[in-house]
């Protein structure tokens, strides 16, 4: 599934320009040590965490996308480090589970 | 990690979660930072001889290991307290002006930033385990032309360690805003 198929689904805001990559799967996670030992590339992360470290632990393991749930928005500098690392930012009012289940409906496994 | 025949050569193994501990010497100021894995981190000061060393920085993170799954080779990064991405740096650091020359080429950089010693000295990675970091994090790359670049610590970057300079989770725990100003 690409990843603009995901952002209409879902409606999601779109922070950054949204890149031509596959979705391979999901991983939920705010800790991004968690994320740099535990997400796969391609996956799409699901956080409410904006700080700068996020998009890098995303970065080094080729995450295709970011949800940032709960209304959360980062700061510019960290929306012009997703455009350069091509990783695409969303924005949604929904909590993470809300996200999650939303996913799976929309056939992510 | 998941079973099966692996398509990957290599992988990160023996994953173990933790914390980095960074302490303070109570009197000579001198900074120390190691990884524990105990379920609780210590918080309680101890004298050491005539040094007493009390907790200054704690952050949830996790230490490993890379499998060679063609050789069976296991080699630990015990040493390896966390990866630094340039664009987390200052614009005016050589470190910055690097990875935006390298980011022409789609090429990441970052640098492997080392424990210290007890003695304050920074433990050493030797460029063989640098070469495998930088095998195990290109070989699963997606992206078409995409590439990381792990340098080992030229810049003197462990000596600036700080909040938000090293990707581990300081003070990424809370959600308060202010408590996620702390990027170099």
């Amino acid at each position: 599934m690409k990843l603009q198929e995901i952002a209409d689904k879902l409606e999601l805001e779109k922070l950054t320009p949204v890149f031509d990559k596959d979705v391979t799967g999901v991983y939920i996670s705010d800790m991004v040590s968690d994320v740099i030992a535990n997400a796969k590339p391609g996956n799409l992360l699901v956080t409410v965490q904006v700080h700068a470290n996020a998009l890098a632990a995303a970065n080094l393991v080729d995450i295709c996308g970011i949800i940032l749930a709960q209304g959360k928005k980062p700061t510019d500098d960290v929306l012009t480090m997703a455009a350069k690392a091509e990783i695409a930012l969303f924005s949604t009012a929904l909590t993470r589970w809300q996200v999650a289940t939303k996913l799976y409906e929309a056939g992510l496994r | 990690m998941n079973g099966g025949p692996p398509s990957l050569r290599y992988e990160l193994a023996n994953i173990q979660p933790g914390y980095v501990i960074i302490e303070r010497e109570m009197y000579s100021k001198a900074a120390r930072s190691y990884f524990s894995p105990e379920p609780v981190p210590p918080k309680e000061p101890y004298r050491e001889g005539g040094q007493v060393w009390a907790l200054w920085e704690t952050a949830q993170s996790f230490r490993f290991a890379v499998r060679d799954n063609v050789t069976g080779a296991v080699v630990k990064f015990d040493e390896l307290l966390g990866l630094l991405y340039y664009a987390c740096c200052k614009p005016d650091s050589d470190l910055y002006r690097i990875g935006e020359l390298a980011l022409e080429n789609k090429i990441f950089v970052y640098v492997a930033i080392t424990y210290e010693a007890p003695d304050g000295s920074r433990l050493n990675i030797s460029l063989d385990k640098v070469a495998l970091l930088n095998r195990v994090f290109n070989e699963r790359l997606h992206t078409r032309n995409k590439r990381i670049l792990i340098l080992p610590d030229y810049f003197g970057l462990y000596k600036e360690l700080s909040h938000g300079q090293v990707m581990l989770d300081f003070g990424l725990t809370s959600m308060d805003e202010a408590s996620q100003e702390g990027s170099a």
